[in-house]
């Protein structure tokens, strides 16, 4: 999964939007949107008020949460908390970058606001380095990662579970090697050729 | 054993190292290297069996090291011509995905006749299992290759273009340096001209 | 205007023709509900998700994918006569494309493993029912012609010319996915002792609770729709 694929999941999350424009409601496969009346709100999937803001068709509403005082408490919260706190959403870093570039004008304290997210995403980075680092040094296979969003997860998604991975192998070969100490091992785990040479060019 | 200062499977090790750094597509198939290890796997295939049966009549002990070493440097041989070969059918049937179905011919000329007909297989079968997706319906997995973004493209003009009318009917002026939020389809064949550049 | 009214009109009568469609098509099961296009889609983001995620091949969704190209087909349809700048035309030109890329990419990912773990994947499928297969009838085929692809290429540059008793070791070289690979988990339900480790240690999943946890421990969770990967 790269980081694309993160964003358009993101982009499937709903927001509010004040059209300029007057429609009845369109019938997307992923459920009906509208109807739309020029000044009033209504709710629509990321990706498309993305496009009507990009045409000036609307205006994007801020998700609550895109509030200064609101986001100083989760801040705090998570600089007290050993663990992670639950964000207002899902995607929060995806919808923020999304609504911060595609409509800065319609985000009161749009650079503060970029800072604060960032800060908060910092923070929750760092925490998620420390953990990791106890957890490879305590030779877990199994955590538990509530509250961590999507994109947090595909920070870490390629070396973590790899690490793993690769420890287990580690283990297993030492287990094996530690049973037939006697034999020669020539096929290398069981695991043919064919993968064999795969580590050989991902390597 | 006739190079005495060459060890087993180095020639072996050299193919891979030689694709694995090739800046191109995929570079010319080395068939003189494919023919010395398999030559060499002959050999040692060869001396093994003789001394395998002395080993099994003469009960003679001193034989069993050799023995597993030559076995060993033939699987590593065997092990890294295979994986040469895998490698660069991987990079074969890259190709397919970005070029199409037709092999660009200086592209080629890198191939061994063995890897071109696996090229035109997996090409054939392929394109015959996307057309069969969905009862007949078909679908082009070569396209789409990245999550839409938009049907509109932010571009920012290059060049003084002038006019420019979209199907609509609109006429949009292209200014050096102006920037335009414009249908994708229309506008990407001035993406490619390099009248247009696309900004995120 | 009223084009596009009509438009509306005939997507909802899809949606409705769909269910029927569906509920027609299961009506020796007792249990058929009527599925609308919405819910399909649901299950296909679910499937790809997943499918991107799992280290091995998982079960394939012939019919939600035949159910979602319909509708996609018919949509197309209705579209065709409509002003390309119309509003309406712009906003469903745009979801068709987001389910393109994602029924596109879905079945790509399920190549990629067919072409990876060729061998093993027919193997697997040999011994299982008609209705567990985890291979359309349509990849099978191409999973066959693949692996044939495969061993003449390689018989014809290499393996012929190969020692003759070194030539048997194409079991040797069935290539398998780690199924201990680690994935990361979203329980869709409350699941109760699920093994996390290799003592045994067992832990009781919360509905929407995230684990790090290795694959083969909760497959049978994905299989029945207990948990999701993400």
């Amino acid at each position: 999964m790269d980081p694309t694929i993160v964003e358009f999941i993101g982009e499937k999350c709903m927001i509010s939007i004040i059209p300029n424009f007057s429609n009845e409601p369109l019938h997307l496969i992923y459920g009906s949107v509208g109807p739309f009346r020029a000044g009033f709100p209504v709710f629509v999937p990321l990706w498309l008020a993305a496009h009507l803001r990009k045409q000036q068709k609307c205006r994007i509403v801020p998700p609550e949460w895109m509030e200064m005082e609101t986001l100083e408490e989760i801040k705090e919260e998570e600089k007290r908390s050993k663990f992670f706190t639950k964000m207002p959403s899902e995607h929060y870093m995806v919808v923020a970058q999304l609504v911060m570039s595609t409509a800065p004008d319609d985000v009161p304290r749009c650079e503060e606001l970029r800072t604060i997210i960032k800060d908060i995403f910092d923070i929750r980075e760092s925490k998620l380095r420390t953990s990791i680092d106890a957890f490879i040094k305590g030779e877990g296979t199994y955590a538990k990662l509530d509250n961590l969003t999507l994109l947090e997860m595909h920070s870490v998604r390629p070396i973590l579970p790899y690490s793993l991975d690769h420890i287990a192998r580690y283990q297993r070969m030492a287990t094996a090697s530690q049973r037939d100490t006697s034999m020669m091992n020539t096929t290398g785990g069981g695991t043919g050729t064919g993968s064999m040479s795969n580590s050989f060019f991902t390597q | 054993m006739s190079r005495s200062n060459k060890m087993f499977g180095d020639k072996a090790f050299d193919l891979l190292k030689d694709l694995k750094r090739s800046a191109q597509t995929i570079p010319a198939f080395d068939d003189d290297g494919v023919r010395q290890v398999l030559e060499e796997v002959k050999a040692i295939f060869e001396e093994n069996v003789a001394q395998a049966s002395s080993y099994s009549s003469s009960g003679d002990r001193s034989l069993w090291p050799l023995l597993n070493y030559r076995h060993a440097a033939l699987q590593r041989n065997k092990r890294c011509l295979l994986a040469y070969l895998y490698e660069r059918m991987q990079r074969i049937k890259a190709m397919r995905w970005e070029f199409g179905p037709i092999i660009p011919s200086d592209i080629k000329q890198a191939l061994c006749e063995p890897e071109v007909q696996f090229f035109n297989n997996y090409s054939k079968s392929l394109a015959a299992y996307m057309r069969s997706i969905g009862d007949g319906k078909g679908i082009d997995l070569t396209g789409n290759l990245r999550p839409p973004k938009s049907l509109y493209i932010e571009v920012r003009c290059l060049e003084n273009y002038g006019k420019f009318e979209l199907d609509d009917g609109e006429i949009i002026h292209l200014k050096k340096n102006s920037q335009h939020y414009l249908p994708r389809a229309q506008v990407e064949p001035l993406v490619r001209q390099g009248v247009l550049q696309h900004i995120a | 205007m009223s084009e596009s009214e009509n438009l509306e009109e005939a997507l909802n009568e899809q949606e409705l023709n769909t269910e029927a469609a569906y509920a027609e098509e299961d009506n020796d099961d007792e249990d058929a509900e009527p599925i609308t296009a919405q819910k399909v889609l649901e299950i296909l983001e679910t499937a790809w998700t997943n499918e991107m995620c799992a280290p091995e091949l998982l079960q394939h969704q012939t019919d939600m994918l035949e159910l979602m190209l319909s509708q996609v087909a018919h949509m197309e349809e209705q579209m065709k006569d409509l002003d390309k700048n119309d509003f309406r035309f712009v906003v469903h030109q745009m979801e068709l494309e987001r389910i393109r890329y994602i029924m596109a990419s879905y079945l790509r990912c399920r190549l990629q493993k067919i072409e990876a773990f060729t061998q093993h994947i027919i193997n697997q499928d040999a011994t299982r029912d008609a209705t567990d297969k985890r291979l359309s009838p349509e990849e099978a085929k191409y999973a066959q012609e693949f692996a044939s692809h495969v061993d003449e290429y390689f018989n014809k540059v290499a393996t012929q010319y190969m020692p003759n008793q070194q030539r048997g070791e194409a079991e040797q070289r069935v290539v398998a996915p780690n199924l201990m690979s680690h994935v990361f988990l979203k329980a869709n339900v409350a699941v109760s002792g699920v093994i996390v480790g290799v003592d045994d240690e067992e832990v009781d999943l919360a509905p929407g609770s995230q684990h790090i946890i290795p694959y083969q421990l909760v497959s049978d969770l994905i299989q029945k729709n207990q948990a999701q990967l993400i």
